[in-house]
């Protein structure tokens, strides 16, 4: 017996927002619900009223697969690691004199709007309600951080005169960073 | 009751109704229903996001079986699950005693 137009509109909005085993197994738990509506002997169209009523909103449960993502788990992890990251490299640039290193001025600015896209790119990921639009940023976050890491590591090895201990805490802290962006890629791309 | 006042109680909620063997999304909910008379008006499609979250934790473990042609995800208890179950369940007889405690005038019970 095909399902009113209620429950396939449902089914579809979460198909839309969901990736494609999520969807399914939730989608699942609806279609039983209205079944279970349809044996107290209610119509096919209430009993589709009745399942979505006590199945929720669509929104809302996004909303939570969202929060429990592992999207969100790792832009919170590395927004959390930020500001210690930040003041290590703050830290050996200003010891080492880093301004009179001779690094172009758009290579400088370039690092500059990475990590404001990287920073963005996270902050959507670890505060949206949408699903998609969590992994897709947090993936994106997780390629920059790591673009930056490498471009800061190599910019130290290349430009310094001499690697002082502040300047190897900091490459140890993006060397860190990186495996963790790295791993955290790997169950973003499976979702 | 309303889902506000099971905030920090649903992870508990499901794992105990777990504790009687695999059960997929649908079933939970059933369990939910009949152990507590129906009176636990949660919406149901929030229970699929705190599965997933109870298995990202290792507290659970999820698996894809077909039934009557239809593929559903099973869910089952590791031991890690059991074990925070066992803590969830002490903590709330404490939390609960305590709080009647307070409530209903009664002195505390006296270590025995």
């Amino acid at each position: 017996m095909a399902e009113p137009r209620l429950i396939r509109d449902y089914r579809a909005a979460l198909s839309r927002q969901l990736p494609a085993p999520i969807a399914e197994e939730v989608a699942g738990g609806l279609t039983e619900t209205y079944q279970a509506c349809l044996r107290r002997d209610q119509a096919p169209d209430i009993a589709a009223r009745s399942a979505i009523a006590e199945f929720g909103d669509p929104q809302l449960i996004v909303a939570e697969f969202t929060r429990a993502s592992p999207a969100r788990r790792a832009a919170r992890r590395l927004l959390a690691t930020g500001p210690a990251a930040g003041a290590c490299w703050a830290a050996a640039l200003v010891t080492s004199q880093a301004q009179a290193w001779p690094v172009p001025l758009a290579a400088r600015v370039l690092l500059g709007l990475t990590l404001a896209a990287v920073v963005t790119m996270f902050t959507i990921a670890a505060l949206g309600t949408r699903y998609q639009l969590a992994i897709r940023t947090a993936l994106a976050g997780c390629v920059g951080i790591t673009a930056l890491d490498i471009a800061m590591i190599t910019g130290v090895l290349l430009a310094a005169p001499a690697i002082t201990w502040i300047t190897a805490a900091a490459i140890a802290v993006s060397t860190a960073r990186i495996i963790v962006s790295t791993r955290a890629v790997r169950p973003l791309l499976a979702r | 009751m309303r889902a506000e006042e099971l905030k920090g109680h649903l992870d508990a909620l499901l794992l105990a109704a777990l504790e009687g063997g695999p059960r997929h999304g649908y079933a939970v909910i059933e369990a939910l229903r009949q152990n507590t008379g129906g009176r636990l008006d949660l919406p149901t499609g929030t229970i699929y996001p705190a599965l997933r979250r109870l298995e990202q934790a290792g507290l659970i473990t999820g698996a894809w079986s077909v039934v009557g042609g239809r593929r559903r995800r099973e869910y089952r208890l590791t031991a890690a699950g059991t074990r925070a179950l066992s803590g969830r369940r002490a903590d709330w007889r404490d939390f609960s005693a305590t709080v009647s405690a307070a409530l209903e005038g009664r002195p505390w019970p006296s270590p025995a």
